[in-house]
């Protein structure tokens, strides 16, 4: 089978690459545009670890091929920061020392920053049902509701 | 260890810091083993036996090896040091002519893609010739049952050694009569049968836990490549560099220091990533290939030949008197370690019979080989399913006598100097101190009130609340060490050593050099070297970080600062004991203007010319004495008897942790340490089919972990009970927690059901059925 070309805006930038016709979006962006933050925890969509956004909305990047991203935005979480300055949600996750082995933290902060975008001031039960899509094995997840409830708190009102 | 007196309080031990890794992470640039892409990898696959035991007749590689993109496939002919008497998982690089588990490596491709890889693994055959599986542990210790390792391999008892320490006087690993019975262990005192006659309540359950996965994240996975000269470099997921080099020196029979390990981040480990599994034969297509190889473990792979907690089994039998007086204890353990020895088997004699004193206790162990994955650690090894028997145990007498069960504990709980079941002195611990907070808990004392209080739920009153709790504890383990302090041209100061920070350690460990030091912890820089550049270091396993290395850093910081008032001492012309470090200075008391800061010190220590000496703390210390932790937990849970659905309201772990360096990153541990242990209680199990061996749950939709919409948040209560021999009193904290919550949970459902559940996970399906079979 031939590659095909991608184009598509990755993290603000239009991008144009070959990928093959039977890749995921997840190993388009690790393999070959190097951004290694969306992780492979499971393959089949059930750890939430290679979460991203697509057009705005949460997807897994390993249920998808890459070429569905034609045409279409994604962010990463190397986009997810501006700048260098982190994401309000990025911040509140260091101050409250929620990463531990941090494999599950950039599919859980794309997953909440979802949220917040479509509900600025969730409840706790909005926000353990937003992150819900994700596993995680080293915090039993306290702190993560912690530092989102308060990363909310801090940012509301925003504009998605 | 004493601390070193400062003049002021130092940044350091007992603040809340977060990881200085916190940014790395959040935005994704940490990177792990599958994140590293040198030129020219190649990606690795291995085909699986589909089988948990059969023949291998025949294997035809040759259309494999035909497709372009593949540059290389191997079997076990092809890597003349594997043994048919493997004593270990990652010594069985490949099968030789039998296939034990379904998942055993069998054929090994490297290609220059991973879609190449995969296509290579489905032009391979084998034929294989069935044979009966040994599936079920009982029916594998029969006679007559299927063998399962070759006739005469020894017992491995590494894994026992690095978790706990503890030794049973009448451990047994020679060959026994049973085939696959792999090890067994007696602990006996006093006289059991005259104990159970004299008692007045005899109670005996089986209790039952089924294998489990560990569920660390990020999946196994390794870099290898070889350099012109033969030298071996690995980048890999691991808990200890220094013992995966040992292992992969070993199995492939090349000398230690040959071999580079460079302990990339590990995304989660809790046991898991102890021993080598993928390692070696990496490294062997890494050789062939001449080209770097990468391979990373696909979750079903994980999930159906990862290195799981055994499947427990215990038959317990105990007499009281009406009293409540222990009277005897009488124990079956079996631990099925699967396809390979490798269980933690005095673990679970420790904690049967250590936990309560019982003057009379008979406890019988056994190892059990069956064709299955074989196991490894999981956090607490062994602890959460003993503790799950004797804490069901324990509720049941304080229920059938109308004791309360927190009392009841309290009265016959061990302290300091009590035997435990192998004569061994327990060490000084907080397990009362422990249990004495869950009895003040507001949610113990009111749990009678919470338990009427059901107004609102469940409008045909099928919904019943239930209050639980239990107790565990983890002896602790121990392992040599070292660690360097220098002191730095600019004043800071660099700790080095080869602990792999699974766990946040390596910010505690910065904090313990600041305060041994006398400088801020900002000041501090800490790495994790790999096996050429770090001194000696053990595992990061047994909850013995901060306590060994902790002690060993505390050390080589002290080591560092004597050092460094010399020097200070010599150029100011003062006496070494009139000196402090403050504000990053080297001060004479009660002379203000007579100082000399730590930066002319570090960079008189590296000047042409110079006739200082660089300050280099440095630390190797070994150790003897364990620091015991023990945590308790705290379930309050609503039941829905017609589906059994159980909803838990809210959680509490207690945990003696000696000194909390971070407490921010003591929370941590004991928040995801009682939600793994929640999920053991809860839903996790590894289900396999009692005839083919195959696991029926290989994905993490059905083998399911919990999430955040499961969970309330964890509620932590930190207990300080200074260890003698710790760093600032530390004891160990990743274990004690995913201890209780298995038998707290049982406890709570019998509170709120009345129904007894005996074996793991309590499903909705076990209580319905429980509530059932009552009326």
């Amino acid at each position: 089978m031939a590659k095909q070309i991608l184009s598509s805006t990755i993290n603000g930038e239009a991008v144009e690459v070959l990928v093959q016709p039977y890749e995921t979006l997840l190993d388009a962006l690790r393999e070959t545009l190097g951004l290694t933050g969306p992780k492979e925890g499971c393959g089949t969509g059930d750890c939430g670890a290679c979460t991203v956004h697509l057009d705005g909305k949460p997807v897994a990047s390993c249920l998808m091929l890459a070429v569905q991203a034609r045409g279409r935005s994604v962010t990463t979480i190397e986009g997810l920061s501006d700048n260098g300055v982190l994401h309000p949600l990025q911040d509140a996750f260091v101050r409250h020392g929620v990463p531990q082995c941090g494999f599950c933290i950039p599919g859980v902060l794309m997953a909440a920053a979802a949220l917040l975008a479509e509900h600025p001031k969730p409840s706790e039960e909005e926000i353990r049902y937003g992150i819900a899509g994700n596993l995680c094995r080293c915090t039993g997840y306290t702190k993560m509701i912690t530092a989102i409830s308060e990363a909310a708190q801090a940012a509301a009102p925003r504009s998605a | 260890m004493s601390t070193m007196k400062t003049t002021r309080d130092v940044k350091g031990v007992g603040l809340s810091i977060p990881r200085p890794d916190g940014p790395e992470k959040v935005t994704g640039r940490v990177q792990y083993v599958a994140d590293i892409k040198p030129r020219g990898m190649l990606h690795a696959k291995l085909l699986r036996s589909p089988h948990a035991h059969a023949r291998i007749v025949r294997i035809d590689t040759s259309h494999a090896r035909a497709l372009p993109g593949v540059r290389a496939v191997i079997t076990a002919a092809d890597i003349p040091q594997l043994k048919k008497k493997a004593p270990t998982r990652a010594h069985a690089v490949l099968a030789i002519d039998r296939v034990v588990f379904v998942g055993q490596p069998v054929v090994a491709v490297a290609a220059d893609e991973l879609a190449i890889a995969e296509e290579a693994l489905d032009l391979i055959t084998v034929e294989y010739q069935v044979l009966p599986a040994a599936v079920d542990p009982l029916a594998s210790m029969q006679p007559g049952a299927p063998p399962v390792a070759e006739a005469g391999t020894e017992a491995d008892t590494s894994e026992a050694l690095a978790h706990s320490a503890v030794a049973l006087a009448k451990s047994d690993t020679g060959p026994t009569k049973a085939v696959n019975v792999s090890q067994q262990a007696r602990v006996q005192r006093g006289d059991v049968a005259k104990g159970l006659a004299e008692s007045d309540l005899v109670i005996e359950n089986t209790y039952r836990v089924p294998m489990v996965h560990q569920g660390y994240l990020e999946p196994h996975a390794v870099l290898a490549e070889w350099d012109t000269n033969g030298l071996l470099t690995l980048w890999a997921s691991t808990q200890g560099s220094f013992n995966t080099r040992s292992e992969v020196a070993d199995v492939l029979e090349i000398p230690e220091n040959t071999i580079k390990v460079i302990p990339v981040e590990c995304g989660g480990g809790f046991g898991g990533k102890i021993r080598a599994l993928c390692e070696p034969i990496t490294a062997v297509l890494a050789r062939v290939t001449k080209r770097p190889v990468r391979y990373v473990m696909t979750r079903r792979e994980e999930l159906e030949a990862g290195m799981p907690a055994p499947q427990v089994i215990i038959r317990l039998k105990t007499g009281v008197k009406k009293d409540g007086t222990l009277m005897a204890l009488e124990a079956d353990t079996v631990l099925d370690s699967g396809s390979f020895s490798g269980t933690v088997l005095a673990v679970s004699a420790v904690f049967l019979g250590s936990m309560y004193k019982w003057p009379n206790f008979d406890i019988r162990g056994s190892e059990v080989l069956t064709h299955k994955p074989s196991v490894a650690a999981y956090r607490a090894p062994a602890a959460p399913q003993t503790i799950f028997a004797i804490e069901s145990q324990m509720e049941q007498i304080a229920r059938a006598l109308h004791l309360d069960p927190v009392a009841f504990r309290q009265r016959h709980l061990i302290s300091e100097g009590d035997p435990m079941v192998n004569n061994q002195p327990w060490q000084s611990n907080g397990a009362t101190e422990v249990l004495k907070r869950i009895a003040e808990h507001p949610m113990w004392k009111s749990r009678a009130e919470w338990v009427k209080g059901n107004g609102g739920h469940g409008s045909n009153g099928a919904k019943r609340r239930g209050v639980g709790m239990a107790i565990g504890g983890w002896l602790g383990g121990l392992q040599p060490t070292g660690a360097t302090v220098r002191l730095n041209p600019d004043g800071s100061v660099s700790v080095l050593t080869g602990q792999v920070d699974i766990a946040g350690t390596n910010i505690a460990l910065a904090q313990i050099a600041a305060s041994a030091y006398g400088i801020d912890v900002d000041k501090v820089r800490i790495t994790t070297g790999d096996t050429d550049t770090a001194p000696v270091t053990g595992l990061s396993a047994g909850s013995k970080t901060v306590y060994t290395v902790g002690a060993a850093v505390l050390e080589a910081a002290q080591d560092a600062r004597r050092q460094t008032l010399e020097i200070a001492a010599a150029e100011m012309e003062a006496s070494v004991h009139d000196l402090e470090i403050e504000n990053g200075k080297v001060v004479v008391r009660g002379v203000p203007d007579r100082s000399i800061t730590l930066a002319q010190i570090g960079k008189k220590g590296n000047l042409y010319m110079s006739k200082v000496q660089p300050v280099l703390g440095v630390s190797r210390p070994a150790f003897s004495k364990q620091a015991p932790g023990f945590a308790a937990q705290l379930a309050r849970v609503e039941v829905d008897t017609e589906t059994g659905e159980v909803t838990l309201r809210d959680f509490v772990v207690v945990q003696d942790v000696g000194r909390a360096i971070n407490p921010l990153a003591v929370e941590g541990q004991m928040q995801g340490g009682s939600v793994q242990s929640l999920g053991m209680a809860l839903t996790e199990g590894l289900q396999f089919d009692p005839d083919t061996g195959r696991l029926m749950n290989p994905s993490l939709l059905d083998y399911r972990k919990l999430t955040a919409a499961d969970l309330p948040n964890i509620e932590t209560i930190i207990v300080e009970v200074p260890s003698p021999a710790g760093p600032f009193g530390a004891r160990g904290v990743g274990e004690p927690p995913i201890i209780p919550a298995p038998a707290a949970i049982a406890n709570a459902i019998q509170d709120a059901t009345g129904v007894r559940i005996t074996e793991l996970p309590v499903s909705p399906e076990r209580i319905a059925l429980g509530v059932l079979a009552q009326k």
